[in-house]
């Protein structure tokens, strides 16, 4: 069966079939050679049942967000002035990319949501002043899986509401990783740049006065932030209410700071609506194909697998790490994540594991997934919002953060206290 | 013969201590090797809720459980296996189970094209308000999290507000105030740590007792033999029902000492949540306010021959009639 | 011909998208309304229902517009290696394909819409909605996905006979020419 899915998957997907018909194209395949079971039946309620979500409407929600930051102005400010303070570095403006993508990650749940705002500010900029486009759309793809890392994130949503765990403490867990992942990324960047200059671009300084001044080009996304956490921690909005809040926030600043006008308005919407529905697709597509995944049993080869291994609870959670990256090639993340939880969590709690750092180190395994061929949804939003160059680009030039996700999962299993340090000080 | 057969919540006992061994090895063991059944959950195939028995229906797979409370959109006349306050110990609701099986018997039948063949409880479901509660008058304004239909009808009936949290946000929700209380059964409280952030927890069932509904497709049922059918049918009484109703009272009494610390808990450290005991005056408010709105809503919504219905048989049972 | 048929297409859908959006912007306002009505004591009810409705019927009917708009997402590594024959041939196979599937869920999206009009099912909730009320419009949603597939595909087609590549790549090749987030 994984024989099957894999080769027909890659197989439909270079015949350039959309990336979610080739998910539900393999579903048919599992129903047709795979069970006894006519799972066709069962299409009509899966697209109802994965589509009609309340936490899924936090997609929607982000994504109208950072519309309607790009559309006013002020993510484009917010990208100039951490431009004036991270491009002297080696690789110049590709810092200015993790470092807007880490800063929208704070206001948005929704890695494809962050990624895409901040391709849309950033692409631009990269054809003016001339950078290597692999690196630098890389690092915006790369940048953007912050978004689920730290809070707010509809993934620690669905991960607390899977294993019944406490979701503020999530959030919590998540924050000092997602900082460390973003610093990690700009370290990774600089030595890249410093071993091959010509792929950074322009290193640029400017005056500190220009750079003081461009604070306040950054206050609009600390009051976002402070809105939208705030109103979770306060106890006003459920985690994933607070998008909501999130949306009327960037309405304000945007009416405070850039402006708003019908034609904005109508765009961010129309834009909403294209961007959410091409991750609907995926996603419904992504649920069919999971539902006749189970019902073929793949629940029970992964059980038998894990259990005939007989590990040790160190080469357990590293046997798990590997099957992450393998099914985060293929599975869209948030499927990935309700077809796996209930198999993998209870026998990771098991082996003595804490529930809450699980949560984090499986958020880092699938931010890999999210920029990993063949089915990685941010490479394809970087890609969207470039107007020339090809896919391959954007893969490889992903690559390197990629590994470096793979030592932060390394550095999470040697030292759980990065994880865990927040929830447990702070209870 | 091969059946594939989905349980209910894989993380919860139910499945574990009882599904499992069931449908892996009792029931297939007492076949001699002619049935073989293929084991997943719901939850496994990121099924909906609501979509378990419609696809059980339509021959998706062959044998399905879930908790019957999920099916009552298709169903309203289901409501009524699963009436809060009227079983207060797993006896009285296995009574009231039994009592009501012949009419669950029709509406599987019916709705969903299925035969029933097993309800077993899950533990009851219980309330933690994390403000000081001394009687169930004390609910009146409170804000409450409940699931099911009924249930919240019957706290609208006390005056208390029923608001909708998913399971994993209500811990946030009790901590800072967006509900005052929240039902759920006492051993996922305790093991998702709501004795964190609430102080008082009543022990009674203010969201009945969920029991979960296990049936096979018809048209598969049917094309069973009459030797095959039997087997079923009686191995299923012995091997999972019975088994599951005999631990429901202990496991109980264990979850509340083990989130009150009065008594022995086993499963665990005990915590110190206040017990609050329900006074024989309370209970005579609760079901007078069931009987004289909340059930006859239910009638209203599900026609007056179930209402009928139910007045023989459940009724009968707890000593109630509907108006 | 073709071409004239693609832009009114493209115009109706872009007034979906437009009436999905402002839905979608009603939704969260109410979700903001039940928000600030709690701090007070009271609440409007049902938000997480209504959400979940909100979120099934902006997504099938928003399909639509992003298929006119060339968002779904395709992967044309092997694809860019050929001509604009070769190209339109993949993306003429792309479409049918994705026709076929589309009118499929369609048509297995009906079942459930028949299965709670028999029963008369309504949500366990509070609320009590009758489901048929938001599982029509999603039906619908799909169905109109369908027509607007299929006729995407014959114009295609249309212009693959032809033999103008360019232009049936302008209607469903794998990027749209001018980004509608610029
Ligand atoms: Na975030
Ligand atoms: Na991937």
């Amino acid at each position: 069966m994984i024989p099957f899915v894999s080769v027909g998957l890659l197989a439909l997907l270079a015949l350039s079939i959309p990336v979610g018909i080739v998910l539900f194209l393999l579903g048919f395949g599992i129903d047709a050679f795979f069970s006894g079971f006519p799972l066709i039946r069962g299409l009509g309620n899966m697209v109802w049942s994965s589509s009609n979500s309340a936490t899924l409407i936090a997609i929607p929600f982000f994504v109208l967000l950072g519309e309607i930051l790009v559309r006013s102005g002020v993510a484009t400010r917010t990208y100039a002035a951490l431009d004036r303070w991270v491009s002297w570095l080696p690789g110049g403006l590709v810092h200015a990319n993790i470092a807007t993508a880490t800063m929208f990650s704070a206001t948005s749940g929704s890695s494809v949501a962050t990624a895409a705002t901040v391709a849309t500010v950033a692409m631009p900029q990269a054809e003016k002043l001339g950078y290597d486009p692999k690196l630098f759309s890389g690092a915006i793809a790369a940048g953007g899986t912050l978004g689920i890392m730290i809070p707010p994130s509809i993934n620690l949503i669905v991960y607390g509401f899977l294993t019944q765990s406490s979701i503020p403490q999530l959030f919590l867990a998540g924050l000092i990783p997602g900082i460390a992942l973003a610093l990690m990324f700009m370290l990774v960047t600089v030595i890249i740049c410093l071993i091959r200059p010509d792929l950074g671009g322009l290193r640029r300084t400017f005056p500190i006065a220009q750079m003081l001044r461009a604070l306040i080009d950054l206050i609009p996304i600390i009051i976002l932030f402070a809105m939208i956490v705030g109103s979770i921690y306060r106890g006003w909005a459920t985690p994933t209410e607070a998008a909501a809040v999130g949306v009327a926030g960037a309405f304000l600043i945007a009416f405070a700071f850039g402006g708003i006008s019908w034609d904005m308005l109508t765009q961010s919407l129309t834009g909403t609506v294209k961007i959410t529905s091409m991750i609907m697709l995926i996603v419904i597509g992504a649920s069919f194909l999971n539902f006749t995944l189970a019902s073929a049993g793949l629940g029970r080869e992964l059980t038998a697998f894990m259990e005939g291994l007989g590990l040790s609870p160190l080469g357990f959670i590293l046997v798990v790490v590997v099957l992450y990256i393998v099914l985060g090639f293929f599975i869209e993340t948030l499927s990935l994540m309700v077809v796996t939880i209930p198999i993998i969590v209870p026998m990771v709690l098991v082996q003595g594991y804490d529930v809450i750092w699980f949560g984090i180190l499986m958020i880092v395994l699938i931010e890999m997934a999210l920029i990993t061929p063949p089915v990685g949804l941010n490479l394809y939003v970087v890609q969207g919002a470039r107007k020339s160059g090809s896919l391959n680009e954007v893969m490889l030039g992903a690559l390197p953060y990629c590994l470096t996700m793979l030592a932060m999962a390394f550095l999470l299993i040697a030292f759980p206290n990065i994880a865990l340090f927040l929830p447990t000080y702070l209870q | 013969e091969d059946l594939s057969v989905v349980g209910s919540w894989s993380s919860l006992p139910l499945h574990n201590q009882y599904e499992v061994p069931f449908w892996t090895m009792t029931l297939p063991e007492a076949s001699g090797g002619k049935i073989n059944v293929e084991l997943t959950t719901h939850n496994q195939m990121s099924l909906g809720l609501g979509d378990v028995y419609p696809l059980l229906g339509q021959g998706v797979y062959d044998v399905a459980m879930t908790v019957g409370d999920y099916a009552v959109s298709d169903a309203p006349e289901l409501e009524g296996l699963d009436v809060p306050l009227l079983a207060l110990t797993a006896d009285d609701a296995r009574a009231m189970v039994d009592a009501a099986r012949p009419m669950v018997d029709d509406i599987f039948r019916d709705r969903f094209n299925s035969q029933v063949l097993a309800v077993a409880p899950y533990p009851p479901q219980v309330v933690f308000c994390n403000s000081e509660i001394g009687s169930l008058a004390d609910l009146e304004g409170l804000k409450v999290r409940a699931s099911g239909r009924m249930t919240a009808l019957l706290l609208e009936a006390l005056g208390a507000e029923g608001v909708n949290v998913s399971f994993a946000e209500v811990p946030g929700a009790l901590q800072n105030g967006v509900v005052d209380c929240a039902v759920t059964g006492a051993g996922s409280g305790y093991s998702a740590g709501w004795w964190e952030v609430s102080t008082h927890l009543l022990p009674i069932p203010l969201g009945g007792w969920d029991p979960v509904v296990t049936a096979m497709n018809l048209d598969k049922w049917n094309s069973l033999d009459a030797e095959t059918q039997a087997l079923i049918s009686s191995e299923i009484v012995t091997g999972f029902e019975d088994l599951a109703w005999a631990s429901a009272q202990d496991a109980l009494v264990n979850d509340v000492a083990c989130l009150t610390g009065n008594g022995e808990c086993q499963t665990g450290e005990a915590r110190s949540m206040t017990l609050v005991e329900v006074s024989d005056e309370d209970f005579a408010r609760a079901r007078d306010l069931l009987t004289s709105e909340v059930l006859p809503d239910w009638a209203e919504r599900s026609g007056e021959d179930w209402a009928a219905r139910w007045n023989e048989s459940v009724g009968q049972v707890v000593g109630v009639t509907i108006e | 011909m073709e071409l004239k048929m693609i832009q009114t297409l493209r115009a109706l859908n872009r007034k979906v998208a437009l009436l999905v959006g402002f839905g979608l912007l009603a939704c969260a306002a109410f979700v903001l309304t039940d928000i600030i009505m709690r701090r007070f004591g009271t609440s409007l009810g049902g938000t997480e229902e209504i959400a979940g409705y909100a979120m099934a019927l902006a997504t099938s009917w928003g399909m639509s517009y992003t298929l006119l708009e060339l968002g779904h997402v395709r992967i044309d590594l092997v694809r860019t290696r050929f001509k604009t024959f070769g190209r339109a041939l993949f993306d003429v196979f792309s479409m049918i394909v994705m026709t076929g599937v589309i009118i499929t869920i369609a048509i297995k999206a009906w079942p459930v819409v028949a299965h709670s009009l028999t029963n008369g099912s309504r949500a366990n909730t509070p609320l009590e909605t009758p489901l048929v009320w938001v599982q029509f419009p999603w039906f619908a949603g799909w169905v109109w996905f369908a027509i607007m597939s299929t006729l995407t595909t014959l114009c295609a087609l249309g212009l693959l006979l032809k033999r103008r590549h360019t232009e049936t790549e302008s209607i469903i090749g794998a990027f749209a020419e001018q980004d509608t987030l610029q």
